[in-house]
């Protein structure tokens, strides 16, 4: 049971974007895309929830060919979170989240109560019950994310894709979302696969990693492993440093431009604490 | 509102429309009472009540009699063709602004009117032996109008919404300038007035065979629009959210797109151009009810007769020689649609 893409190329109108792009996420796996901007993890997204058509390469999810199969079997399968996107009509956020039952519903169908019922219990689950009444334009950038989640979960809690999801989130927020997503994959076998641009916070929540540069995969393999200085500083062109905690805890930090010299970046085991 | 829908738990979207959908029926059949009464021959309740018996067969007033020959050659087909393209435009107006996610859209934005009335004004300077022709030459070029504008968005293929928005704007230019082109070429004495007339809009063409072009066209999109209504709530999130929600957005998007410019191209092929009841009676409906589709397109449907109806009433009943609808519909929906912006000002969406 994975979700596996073997030598996807995908090109805009003859630029192309993601060259041999080969991954494997297996069920329960939180895979974290990383890569500077315009690296192709949006793309990348966007083929594995089967919203673009590869050139060549296949996205099979489960056995299932994503090029062949109708929306609403993927949708029932994959749920995606896009980027913060335009405003929309000032729906309640729990119209907007029983739009996750979409994929299910016939021609001349509509949510019923028990689609309401279970659009409140997800919102429960993530511990936003309060968001239901309230415009969706009128809560903050964080509480949206956390209803495009309830509705993604709603969809399908088999995969979820999530395009930057800490976007927009304040400190706080960033870690408590990240923990139910990681919270997601460990109770309900949920996949997930989401870009981010912080590698520490790749390195905190993500099983694995894959390193995304030009539409090229640099690296991939197990989020600690693969993560080391040189990776991390050769994926986003900065020089960085690695900074091991006593409770085995991975920062990278920038070195300082003056830092820079030529031995480069060197792995250091400082006195600092991670609380 | 929000408390009354909290109090039932998993309550839907459509309780509290129920209230006013009942408000808003009562008061058409209200306004239909009030416009079939209305006008250069006043007939009252009571006249009302006798002249349906006599075609009952109840009861036999020949006093009536020329009252009857109106209320039933005249103004019930007219009342019931208005409510009619009122309640079509309206439910065009909202499938449209929900399509290209928009309040500011009305249903001429793909080119619909000015195909239609192009066509109209081609019927009238081909010197067409009846309002028939001219009326099948309106409706055909208005989906034709349709069909170009989607045609340039298919071949531009990129950004669907936004590249259908500019072929639109390409199509109504196209069909605004022959327009023009026809007026000038047109007999000044004959042709020229009666284009004119075609573009102000009027209700008092209306007969009991427009009534049978319109019933099962304007009626049936509209049953199919309510049908789908549901469907127009995940469109208006745009493709990219619509489609990983699992609609197939380009299907449904074209089903709307038809059956919208079907109500349109009737609506100008009887009456003529109809101007803002398709863009401020949605705006109104969202007011009441909220943009929840299920809930607000029976809301704008019913308000959108009612509003017409009042409108074309005012319209014959206010000068001793009829205004053009469109005149009566714009001093009533232009100062609305004002309040309305004020109103509505920071629910997030300006």
């Amino acid at each position: 049971m994975s979700l596996v893409c073997r030598n996807l190329h995908f090109a805009y109108n003859g630029h192309p974007v993601l060259h041999a792009v080969d991954l494997e996420v297996r069920q329960g796996e939180f895979c974290v895309l990383l890569g500077r901007n315009g690296s192709g993890k949006t793309t990348l997204i966007y083929c594995l929830s089967g919203l673009l058509r590869p050139q060549t390469g296949t996205v099979l999810l489960d056995g299932l060919d994503l090029a062949r199969a109708a929306r609403a079997d993927i949708a029932r399968r994959v749920s995606l979170v896009p980027q913060e996107h335009a405003d929309i009509f000032p729906f309640r956020v729990l119209d907007v989240v029983v739009m996750g039952r979409t994929a299910t519903l016939g021609f001349a169908q509509r949510p019923g109560p028990e689609e309401y019922r279970a659009a409140r219990r997800v919102l429960a689950e993530l511990e936003a019950e309060a968001l239901a009444e309230r415009g969706f334009n009128r809560i903050s950038g964080g509480e949206r994310r956390i209803a495009l989640l309830a509705r993604a979960m709603l969809q399908s809690e088999g995969t979820l894709l999530l395009d930057e999801p800490t976007n927009h989130l304040d400190f706080n927020n960033k870690y408590r979302l990240l923990e139910k997503i990681k919270g997601l994959c460990r109770e309900k076998g949920t996949r997930v696969v989401a870009s981010l641009h912080d590698p520490n916070l790749a390195v905190r929540f993500a099983d694995s990693v894959i390193m995304l540069a030009g539409g090229r995969v640099l690296a991939a393999g197990e989020a600690r492993r693969v993560m080391t200085a040189p990776m991390v500083s050769q994926l986003y062109q900065t020089p960085t440093r690695r900074i091991v905690t006593e409770a085995g805890g991975i920062l990278f930090v920038p070195c300082d431009p003056g830092a820079l010299s030529s031995q480069g970046v060197v792995e250091q085991r400082p006195t600092m604490r991670w609380t | 509102m929000s408390k009354a829908l909290t109090a039932g738990a998993g309550a839907t979207a459509s309780s509290p429309a129920i209230g006013w959908n009942k408000v808003l029926a009562a008061g058409l059949i209200a306004a239909l009472l009030g416009s079939l009464g209305i006008g250069w021959v006043p007939i009252s309740v009571g006249e009302l009540g006798a002249i349906v018996r006599v075609w009952l067969g109840a009861a036999a007033e020949p006093e009536t009699a020329g009252k009857a020959l109106v209320l039933g050659m005249v103004r019930i087909p007219r009342a019931l063709v208005t409510v009619l393209v009122g309640m079509g435009l309206s439910a065009a107006g909202t499938v449209y602004q929900g399509l290209f996610r928009n309040p500011l859209v009305s249903p001429d934005i793909l080119g619909v009117s000015a195909g239609a009335t192009f066509g109209a004004a081609v019927g009238i300077v081909m010197g067409a032996g009846t309002w028939h022709i001219v009326q099948l030459l309106a409706f055909l070029f208005g989906l034709a109008a349709v069909g170009m504008a989607l045609l340039i968005a298919r071949l531009v293929a990129v950004q669907p919404m936004l590249v259908l928005v500019l072929a639109g704007l390409v199509v109504l230019s196209v069909f605004n300038s022959s327009i023009t082109l026809l007026k000038y070429l047109s007999d000044p004495y004959n042709e020229l007035p009666a284009i004119v007339f075609w573009i102000m809009g009027s209700m008092s063409r209306a007969q009991w065979a427009d009534l049978q072009v319109a019933a099962p066209t304007i009626g049936g999109s509209l049953i199919m629009i309510h049908t789908m209504r549901y469907k127009l709530n995940v469109l208006s999130l745009g493709d990219l959210q619509a489609t990983s929600l699992g609609l197939n957005a380009r299907r449904y998007r074209l089903i709307f797109i038809f059956l919208a410019s079907a109500i349109v191209s009737v609506s100008v092929a009887i009456c003529g151009q109809v101007c803002w009841i398709g863009l401020v009676i949605p705006h109104i409906a969202r007011t009441l009810v909220g943009p929840n589709h299920e809930a607000m397109l029976p809301v704008a449907v019913l308000s959108g007769g009612i509003f017409l109806l009042l409108a074309d009433t005012a319209a014959r009943a206010l000068t001793p020689s009829e205004l053009p609808i469109s005149v009566v519909t714009a001093f009533i929906g232009a100062p609305l649609f004002t309040y309305l912006l004020y109103r509505n000002r920071g629910s997030g969406w300006s």
